[in-house]
């Protein structure tokens, strides 16, 4: 008789394991992680989409081109990214959810628009398709090397930012209106960081009737009054500034006072700060979104997120099935950097596509003892099932990840 | 403080950190003029700004609702804005960096899809909140702290720029020109589309003592009347002549940005009811 282990039940942690039950209208779909974040968007109030042409994101913006206008939304073709993301924040400041996307060549430029929305505490959403890179790479093929570029995803320090990862196609849908919800309620600009694999598979996708009130998506409020920027609070659901209904904000690049006006004085620097970073270091559990499968007795555990999650997923339930006690942590958020997930002492492959090592280092960080953090690096292709098995086999049985070709352990 | 500034600017701002004979206020005030005798109020202008003197000294002086845009993005930031909130006046105002040289980009393309905006281009003739450096607009030749040996390189005139790449109003001025500068404003402010004012100025610390060897205004003023007139004080002829004036009028002669895609939304939301009910009449008969 078949019986199901509950150890090996996934436990997902993240709002839309609810909204899931609570949505039932709707249209049952075989589309893209593209389509995905689009109509996640428009689920969630999204009515501007500026944006630069590039792979693997593309067709975000062509879903975009055609599913705004229906709903009385707007699309903008930029003339780069610089002005994608800025065009973008002009909107979000009248009044509209905005949303961008792009791939890692475009979210470079986009540094300078996000420092300014991030500043400026202006609600928008920014999807980066991560591919293989540096620079170009291969345009085709997926990574994850934007791990730390988008935690700082600005110059100059002194914030904090919030950074969610999908691993599949359905997840992007209620991910992105999750993204739009957190952008509101902090008044920041959320990164969805997504990669080549979640954006253009196709898979089964449920989206539920427009016709279908979906009360969980926070609307734009409108901060008609001061104090324009609460410095020196950590406040959560402040409403967003709105230029063009005559409060006389003040919108600007520099340290700013609570009417926005630029001033050069510590006490403004400090107290600004205080805002940028504690609205989200003080609301880490609001923030919090990951899958975990078989943490009861593990003692060796696989760490990963977006798409090679899934293999890395499937190769730990492999090597159980090989007789080794392993775990599986799949973070959602990666920024705010989960810290808490990894207190258990036990020891940690950390899988990602990318051989330098990024999220490894963060676990290395957060892990009791970082000796026990093991880097599982791959590049351009997904972990197999098999090599992410006979990792955690190799580090069970010897403390160590085995040889394997294309497999990169040192960090 | 005067009439102007006591209606519309912010009086916490007010005197502008600028330094000694900038032509920056000067011109503000002259833009109040404009928006004064067309009828205006603080709530019907949205007052946008860059980076750099003109951008630094001219921010949050306005009374009403403000912003100032990462160094050249302005018209980026006003084209979105313009979506969401597009029966306000925007007037942005920036220098010859944001307009010529790290925003061109962005500038050329307002003017292709004729935002509804009026740029003031505010010309120092360089980056004089670095220190002095030659812009595009330098003109060739003249020294520097960037150019010690003068400017190698030719400079180019932004009015040409967006005049070829559509803008529905162009107009220069200087400094020396008050009421002709009052009056393209108010022009350039009646024109549901792009336009484009590029006015220049004199910056006594830097451009005025390096290139002109003079932090002395009058003649830094004198410098620029002289080259509107093609000769200097003396009579004889000035190196180069910056003609001044209207250069293209094509006001309202094509349709403004923002309503182009609001007149898209309504053709394919009819499109779509239209289908709509042809179903139901389809699946009712």
């Amino acid at each position: 008789m078949a019986t199901v282990d509950p150890a090996l039940l996934p436990n997902l942690v993240a709002p839309w394991s609810e909204w899931e039950r609570r949505a039932t209208r709707g249209r049952r779909l075989l589309e893209a992680g593209t389509y995905a974040l689009t109509e996640g968007a428009i689920a969630a109030g999204c009515r501007v989409f500026a944006g630069y042409p590039i792979t693997p994101a593309t067709d975000i913006a062509e879903y975009m081109s055609k599913r705004l206008p229906q709903v009385g939304g707007y699309y903008m073709q930029a003339e780069d990214e610089l002005a994608g993301m800025h065009m973008c924040a002009g909107a979000s400041l009248g009044g509209l959810k905005a949303m961008t996307a792009t791939s890692g060549p475009g979210y470079t430029l986009m540094h300078d628009a996000y420092g300014w929305a991030l500043t400026n505490e202006i609600p928008l959403v920014v999807v980066d398709a991560m591919r293989v890179g540096p620079i170009s790479g291969i345009t085709g093929a997926p990574g994850q090397g934007e791990f730390y570029v988008a935690r700082y995803c600005t110059h100059g320090g002194n914030f904090e930012t919030i950074v969610l990862s999908p691993s599949s196609v359905q997840e992007a849908f209620w991910l992105t209106i999750d993204a739009f919800n957190l952008s509101e309620r902090f008044r920041t600009p959320v990164t969805i960081l997504t990669d080549q694999v979640v954006s253009d598979m196709w898979e089964d996708l449920f989206v539920p009737d427009s016709t279908e009130p979906l009360d969980f998506v926070v609307p734009r409020a409108l901060n008609l009054s001061m104090p324009f920027y609460p410095v020196g609070s950590a406040a959560l659901d402040v409403p967003p500034n709105v230029i063009g209904h005559g409060t006389g904000v003040c919108v600007s690049a520099y340290t700013h006072t609570e009417e926005g006006y630029d001033i050069e004085e510590m006490e403004a620097q400090w107290a600004q700060t205080y805002r940028l970073v504690n609205k989200i270091r003080h609301h880490r559990a609001e923030l919090s979104r990951y899958e975990t499968l078989g943490l009861g007795d593990a003692e060796v555990i696989a760490v990963a997120y977006g798409a090679n999650a899934r293999t890395v997923k499937t190769g730990v339930l492999e090597a159980r099935r090989r007789g080794v006690r392993a775990g599986f942590i799949r973070l959602i958020t990666l920024w705010p950097f989960l810290d808490s997930l990894f207190e258990r002492d036990a020891r940690y492959v950390v899988c990602e596509l990318n051989y330098d090592g990024q999220l490894v280092r963060e676990v290395m960080r957060a892990a009791p003892d970082k000796r026990n953090v093991h880097f599982m690096g791959k590049s351009a292709e997904l972990h197999t099932v098999a090599e992410v098995a006979t990792a955690l086999e190799g580090v069970a049985r010897s403390g160590r990840v085995p040889e394997l070709p294309f497999i990169w352990t040192e960090v | 403080m005067n009439k102007l500034a006591a209606k519309y600017l912010r009086p916490s701002q007010i005197p502008t950190k600028a330094c000694h004979g900038c032509g920056i206020g000067m011109i503000e005030n002259w833009l109040l003029q404009a928006i004064d005798e067309l009828g205006f109020d603080q709530d019907d202008v949205v007052f946008g700004t860059g980076i750099g003197c003109v951008g630094r000294q001219t921010f949050a002086t306005w009374g009403g609702d403000n912003f100032g845009a990462t160094h050249g993005r302005a018209l980026a930031v006003a084209t979105g804005l313009k979506l969401a909130q597009p029966d306000k006046k925007y007037l942005i105002v920036v220098g010859d960096g944001d307009a010529a040289s790290i925003g061109t980009s962005h500038l050329i393309h307002a003017a292709r899809r004729n935002l509804g905006v009026t740029v003031i281009c505010e010309d120092n003739m360089g980056y004089e909140s670095t220190g002095g450096q030659f812009s595009p607009t330098t003109p060739s030749g003249y020294v520097t702290n960037s150019s010690p040996y003068g400017m190698v390189e030719p400079p180019f005139d932004p009015c040409d720029v967006v005049k070829a790449a559509g803008a529905t109003f162009v107009a220069e001025t200087t400094a020396t020109q008050w009421h002709q500068t009052v009056k393209i404003v108010k022009k350039a402010l009646q024109n549901d589309g792009f336009s484009f004012v590029h006015v220049r100025f004199p910056c006594n610390e830097n451009f005025g003592a390096y290139a002109l060897g003079t932090r002395d205004t009058l003649k830094n003023l004198e410098w620029i009347y002289e080259h509107t007139q093609g000769r200097k004080a003396d009579g004889s002829p000035a190196d180069f002549t910056w003609e001044t004036g209207i250069k293209h009028d094509a006001s309202n002669s094509r349709p403004e940005f923002s309503k182009l895609l609001r007149d898209l939304n309504e053709r394919v939301r009819a499109d779509l009811a239209a289908k709509a009910a042809a179903t139901t009449a389809k699946s009712s008969s």
